[in-house]
């Protein structure tokens, strides 16, 4: 404990925040895809000591109670000793029009960025896109940071800042689109803005739909209408071809759908899953192709 | 019997209950209101009790434990009429005619009924035997459940399963769900839910009566077949290693519980509920894509497309003339709906405005569609990442490795997710495949006696490969050009063909090393050319020839191609061509040692065919053959032996036949010095398997088979027995079209060539469960060319058949006495002869005719004579027979009249043969009103009417239309040719269609045999006497009628 300050030390504890942000990720490190992690290692680099763990801490247990994200700014409420939660801002300089338009251009050029961001994922060309315009996408070191926290720990960042950093990294995860909201492009304004670069002008719309598994009508028509042939003797399934033939590619369905922002003791859930698909589908068929009748 | 029927419940298990025709037999429909006043719904009259439920489910349940079945209360929405539910159609029992109409309601029943867990209701329904039985019917509820099994088996099998993280009431369960992709599983899904019979959704919920809706009902059973089943697959190996106990102390390790609950027994994922529901929210929108690929109109589309032609070039065999570049993968958006329409990725770009309209088409953010489609599909395939680096990517270049990697291993990536995939059509095409055509011919062509030297299967032939591009010989000299490319595609006579490197080094090192020509079996040339077994070349068959005999063999038109074999000598009577043919084709199989299953349709004559074949190979013995053909042993059932007999002295007066039966047989020496004394030697299953040791010590010449059903069961003793006989030929004669019932064919075909279709086992994973439970028709056709070369089934509908066929075909079917028969007989007979002598006048006359009924009535079966209700099952030699018959015209879905004269014993047939048979059988007889008479008679000729009609020959001789029919049976004689033939011209008149089989039955050695002897001698003068009935046998004299009624020692086989 070299690094141990006589200031760093808090006597008080810290009060259970009631539904706090809580950190998904519980064990190891925050911040999953390499985009939050270039984010994490800026915070990990400022040499904090132990108010990176309290912080990570702080954001598991969820005292990081509101986030917000704003062109610049990001400000958090963080529940710590005192009965009200301290303020904290992240502010970074908001990229100008013009330098936005110059990333648009490049972005709007390769369909690439746009095809990786639908699909969940930052694309790692994005940095090439901001360099071409001599523009940083990530915050490289403290001075393209603004933090302030209203705590009485003189270090900064302390670790209500730190904690914010680690469910900021998370957000991020789950939707690289963040990222640019918070250096002043919104995604909406984004996509619209790429649209009409590409060559058309509309507006987006949300198409996240409620997926309940299995589409099928609803529809039931009343018993009373199926006398002519109530029981089935009529049933004709011809027409159906079933294959229960175990697939070549088991796990095509995770590959397809690429990770999830979940880790589990240092794996991704979707390589944890893997090798299931591989027992699955081989006893399936064995299931439905074995047996006497 | 029993119904059998099912449902999927609300509480997400398969129940199943049944109705009892015992039970429905005795309820008198049409009384008081069943319902109770309060409301309550009431007992159901005829449902199956839990323990007869139990005994069903063990019977048809496969590997089902029945301890682990629970019982429910089931109440179901039946409909109901006059306070009873209705019975469904399968269900065969007497009901009280009512001619009162009523309106038919839906009303609750309460019914006992057996509760599956999903796990237990795979395991039934992949069990489920095919067809009915005699105690069992499976419903059609059950046959569309089964469906569901399959296709939730099948979502797991292409691992079409996610865990999900859902939020039941206040739970949190981790689950498995299934995920459908595209609009092929859409599509399936719907028909399910389209094609749910009624009953399916008959169980009452709340006081509705609507049903429940099919679509829930479908989803909730897939969902919770997949969940119980990948959690049954991987309960063994959780997801996760267990954690130590230090770690678990942590608080919060949400994923990590979730993990666990996939695998675990209670789905329950412990947490805070708001961790919970963010990870819910995660798992949600990671799954997102894979289910929104089946909700949009239009999905991205992947379209591959050849360099376009250029000059051809003379020497195509060069790398230089072989297009490398110049493959284009272009994008596109396609309808899932409407395959054809698609729209190309330069028109999404230029879209102006949010949606593409397109068609009939409209798709919102069509451009965003695109892009994020696209980015899915760089995680499948990263190549294509380098395409997207422009702004409005419309294609890709690919070269022919790229193309080929493309069509290899991508396209089916692509396509199982979802995406649609358009390849050029040669692909898949055998044209566009390299392969090689195997030659064979008979390895000594000089000697002209084709079976000199041959083992059946084990027989040895010459070999020569060919490689074969699709349709055209290669020389060697051009594959070795080919080979030398290395390329996966190349061009060759103006076809895209495809090069696997690996089959073709393959083929290059087997050339080599063994030349292009050699030997092999006849066997291994069967599996390789049918595709059974993969050549050693490396290389798919893609044809084969054979020269010789062998090209007989293995062309689809045998039968045909064979030179005939005339009506041998000695045979009484002319063979139709078709039987010249079936003829040749026996001597043709038989000469080369490979056993042949003669399965032509019933009535065509196979036993004419194979009694030729006897004198055939007979002739010409002694004088220019150094040694006499050996006996043929036939095995039939009990019930035919006579029938055998019979027709032998018929057709073939020559030949010496020994029948092996009864407690009389020859044993020992004496057996073997008659056998060989005889031409034909005709015995039982059931003594093939008492008499084991005392056939196999014989060398048959040829072993045959009649009914070949009788050894389906392959761990049957007589099953057994019958594998073991030595022979040099075999035969099997069967009239029931063996290709629809795959486990009988594998019994047979083991019997004929063993080892041809492999172990009972191994063949049913490989053909019998592929063809029956997933009509995989590849498998099918499979089984066919390598089963085809033995077995001849000819239809008495075939055009080269009809021709050959008389319109109405007579036949007498001779029937033997069972013991009990014989020895009720002797009694009647001993009885009257003792009273005859001191008769006269009317009383003599009484004595003789109700001496000949009691004889008629023992000829049909005990039970008739002794009137005492007694059982019928294995007592009758006749009913044996017509069990055999309908079974065989039922497997043929023709209809038939049964005549009988005893109006009273017809009651017990019908009901007998409806239990037997399982289908419904109409009697008519005298007692039956006019107007149920009418509508009898209007259903059996309707298309999808009663298939069996059982009419008394007072009641049902004349005057009505019953041409549905094509076969009838005279199960006993009314001595006068001229009421049957009136009996016969109700089916046989203007209207009928198809050809008509007339069989009368006739006990071997008893009065019916002598009575239809002396109408046939006499007819002109039976036409004379036998006008007014059986009066006529009366005026015979006493020595007559001692001769007539005699029993002779032929009339027994047991």
């Amino acid at each position: 404990m070299s690094d141990w300050r006589y200031w760093d030390y808090e006597p008080t504890v810290r009060r259970k925040a009631k539904g706090g942000i809580k950190a998904k990720s519980q064990r190891g490190q925050i911040g999953e895809t390499w985009w939050s992690r270039r984010f994490i290692s800026l915070l990990e680099s400022f040499d904090i000591g132990a108010r990176l763990s309290r912080g990570r801490s702080y954001a598991r247990s969820g005292q990081v109670t509101k986030l917000e994200i704003n062109p610049g700014l990001v400000t958090a409420r963080v529940q710590g000793s005192r009965p009200t939660p301290y303020k904290v801002r992240i502010e970074i300089k908001v990229l100008s029009n013009e330098d936005w338009n110059r990333v648009e251009e490049v972005m709007a050029g390769q369909a690439l960025f746009m095809a990786k961001l639908f699909a969940g994922e930052m694309p790692h060309e994005i940095e090439e896109a901001f360099t071409a315009s001599r523009l940083k996408l990530f915050p490289a070191g403290a001075r393209d940071l603004e933090t302030d926290c209203n705590c009485p720990d003189w270090s900064n960042p302390c670790k209500h800042l730190a904690a914010t950093y680690y469910i900021l990294a998370e957000k991020f995860d789950e939707d690289p689109f963040l990222i640019f909201a918070w250096r002043g492009r919104r995604k909406e304004q984004l996509i619209e803005r790429l649209r009409t670069l590409r060559g058309s002008i509309a507006e987006p719309s949300d198409s996240a739909s409620e997926q309940e598994s299995l589409d099928l009508p609803e529809d039931a028509p009343p018993l009373l209408d199926c006398l002519s042939d109530f029981w089935g003797t009529g049933l004709n399934l011809s027409g159906l071809r079933i294959s229960p033939r175990a697939v070549s590619l088991p796990e095509i369905l995770l590959r397809q759908l690429g990770q999830p922002p979940l880790e589990v003791r240092g794996r991704n859930v979707a390589d944890i899953l893997e090798p299931a698909y591989k027992r699955m589908t081989a006893a399936a068929e064995r299931k439905a192709f074995g047996g006497t009748s | 019997m029993i119904v059998l029927h099912s449902l999927w419940s609300s509480h997400s298990n398969l129940c199943l209950w049944g109705e009892d025709s015992s039970l429905a037999d005795g309820l008198f429909l049409g009384r008081s209101e069943r319902l109770p006043r309060d409301g309550l719904p009431g007992a159901h009259p005829f449902a199956c009790d839990l323990r007869s439920l139990r005994e069903i489910v063990g019977e048809v349940g496969g590997e089902l434990l029945l301890d682990d079945l629970a019982k429910t209360d089931l109440t179901l929405l039946l409909p109901s009429k006059r306070g009873a539910p209705q019975a469904s159609p399968h269900l065969i029992f007497n009901e009280q005619e009512n001619a009162r109409e009523a309106a038919t309601k839906i009303t609750p029943w309460s019914t006992p009924s057996l509760a599956l867990s999903p796990l237990d209701a795979i395991t039934l329904m992949l069990s489920l035997p095919e067809g009915r039985s005699s105690t069992v019917s499976i419903g059609p509820s059950l046959i569309f459940f089964a469906e569901v099994v399959k296709l939730a088996l099948e979502f797991v099998a292409r691992g079409r399963v996610l865990p999900r993280l859902l939020k039941r009431g206040q739970e949190f369960q981790a689950l498995w769900r299934a995920v459908a992709d595209g609009t092929d599983d859409r599509e399936r899904l719907r028909l399910l839910a389209r094609a749910m019979p009624a009953m399916c959704r008959a169980e009452s919920i709340e006081a509705s009566v609507e049903g429940r809706a099919p679509g829930a009902i479908v989803r909730d059973m897939i969902d919770s077949l997949v969940d119980a089943f990948v959690r049954q697959t991987l309960t063994e190996c959780p997801l996760l290693k267990a954690s130590g106990k230090g770690r678990r102390a942590t608080r919060g390790l949400t994923v990590e519980s979730w993990l666990a609950a996939l695998t675990a027994r209670d789905p329950q994922v412990a947490g805070s509920p708001g961790e919970l529901s963010e990870l819910q929210k995660q798992l949600d929108e990671w799954a997102r894509p894979a289910s929104d690929a089946t909700r949009n109109a239009l999905r991205t589309c992947f379209r591959l497309a050849p360099p376009a032609d250029d000059e051809t070039s003379a020497d195509e065999m060069s790398r230089k003339a072989q297009r490398t570049r110049g493959w284009r993968l272009e994008f596109l958006l396609q309808a899932t709906d409407d395959q054809s329409l698609i729209i190309p990725a330069d028109v999404v770009w230029k879209t102006r405005g949010d949606a593409l309209t397109f068609s009939t088409l409209k798709l919102e953010n069509p451009q965003e569609k695109l892009l994020e489609d696209l980015g899915r599909a760089t995680r499948l395939y990263p190549a294509l990442e380098a395409a997207l680096r422009r702004a409005r990517p419309v294609a890709m270049e690919l070269d022919a490795e790229g193309a080929y990697g493309f069509l290899r291993a991508v396209a089916p990536l692509l396509e199982q997710s979802g995406f649609g995939v358009l390849l050029p059509s040669w692909w898949k095409k055998p044209a566009a495949r390299i392969g090689v055509k195997l030659k064979v011919r008979p390895k000594d062509e000089s000697g002209k006696d084709t079976s000199s030297g041959l083992l059946g299967l084990e027989g040895i032939c010459n070999y020569e490969w060919e490689v074969a591009l699709g349709d055209e010989k290669l020389s060697f000299d051009d594959f070795i050009k080919l080979a030398g490319l290395k390329m996966p595609l190349v061009k060759v006579r103006g076809q895209w063909v495809e090069l696997k490197r690996d089959e073709i080094e393959a083929a290059l090192a087997f050339f080599t090393k063994h030349g292009a020509a050699g030997e092999m079996t006849v066997g291994e040339a069967l599996r390789v050319s049918s595709g059974v077994e993969a050549s050693e070349v490396g290389l798919p068959v893609v044809a084969v020839e054979g020269l010789g005999w062998l090209g007989q063999l293995f062309g689809t038109d045998g039968e045909q191609r064979l030179s005939t074999i005339k009506t041998p000598r000695g045979f009484v009577g002319r063979l139709r061509p078709y039987q010249e043919r079936g003829l040749s084709w026996l001597t043709f199989l038989g000469g080369l040692g490979l056993g042949a299953c003669l399965a032509d349709d019933m009535g065509l004559g196979k036993t004419a065919q194979l009694l030729a074949q006897l004198l055939a190979e007979r002739q010409g013995d002694g004088a220019t053959r150094k040694t006499r053909t050996g006996p043929t042993l036939l095995i039939c059932p009990m019930s035919i032996v006579g029938n055998w007999q019979r027709e032998a002295e018929r057709f073939a007066p020559t030949l010496r036949i020994h029948v092996h039966h009864g407690a009389e047989r020859l044993s020992g020496k004496k057996f073997a010095r008659a056998a060989q004394k005889s031409d034909l030697v005709i015995t039982t299953y059931a003594l093939a398997a008492r008499d084991r040791e005392l056939l196999a010590g014989i060398v048959w010449h040829r072993a045959a088979l009649d009914e070949a059903q009788n050894i389906k069961n392959p761990a049957a003793k007589q099953t057994q027995a019958v594998r073991s006989l030595r022979a040099a030929e075999r035969v099997v004669l069967t009239g029931t079209p063996v290709e629809n019932r795959l486990s009988e064919l594998w019994s047979i075909m083991e019997f004929l060539n063993p080892g041809l279709l492999g172990s009972a086992s191994g063949f049913r994973t490989r053909f019998a469960n592929p063809i029956e439970r997933y009509r995989d028709e590849e498998k099918a056709s499979l089984l066919k060319r390598l089963t085809g070369p033995f077995i001849l089934r000819r239809l008495k509908t075939d055009k080269s058949i009809i021709r050959d066929l008389p319109d109405k075909l007579e036949m007498k079917t001779f029937c033997n006495l069972t013991r009990e028969q014989a020895s009720l007989y002797q009694a009647v007979v001993d009885e009257m002869l003792e009273k005859i002598e001191e008769s006269e006048g009317i009383e003599r006359k009484g004595l003789v005719l109700s001496t000949l009924m009691k004889l008629k009535q023992v000829c049909n079966h005990p039970a008739h004579l002794l009137q005492d209700g007694s059982k019928l099952e294995n007592r009758s030699g006749k009913l044996a027979r017509l069990e055999e018959l309908l079974e065989e015209i039922l497997a043929t879905n023709e209809r038939v009249l049964c005549f009988t004269q005893f109006a009273e014993f017809g009651h017990r047939l019908k009901q007998h043969v409806q239990e037997r048979t399982g289908r419904e059988v109409l009697f008519l007889h005298g007692g039956t009103q006019k107007k149920v008479r009418d509508a009898m008679v209007a259903r059996f000729q309707t298309e999808d009417g009663p298939h069996i009609f059982l009419l008394s020959l007072k009641a049902g001789g004349t005057g009505l239309n019953l041409t549905a029919a094509n076969h009838v049976i005279h199960f006993d004689r009314w001595w006068n040719p001229a009421v049957e033939d009136q009996a016969t011209d109700r089916a046989f008149r203007i209207g009928q269609k198809k050809n008509v089989q007339v069989r009368k039955f006739i006990c071997v050695g008893t009065l019916e045999e002598r009575i239809d002897q002396m109408i046939e001698q006499k007819k002109e003068l039976a036409a004379r006497i036998v006008g007014t009935g059986e009066a006529w046998l009366t005026e015979l004299s006493t020595a007559q009628i001692r001769e007539m009624v005699a029993l002779s020692t032929d009339a027994v086989s047991e």
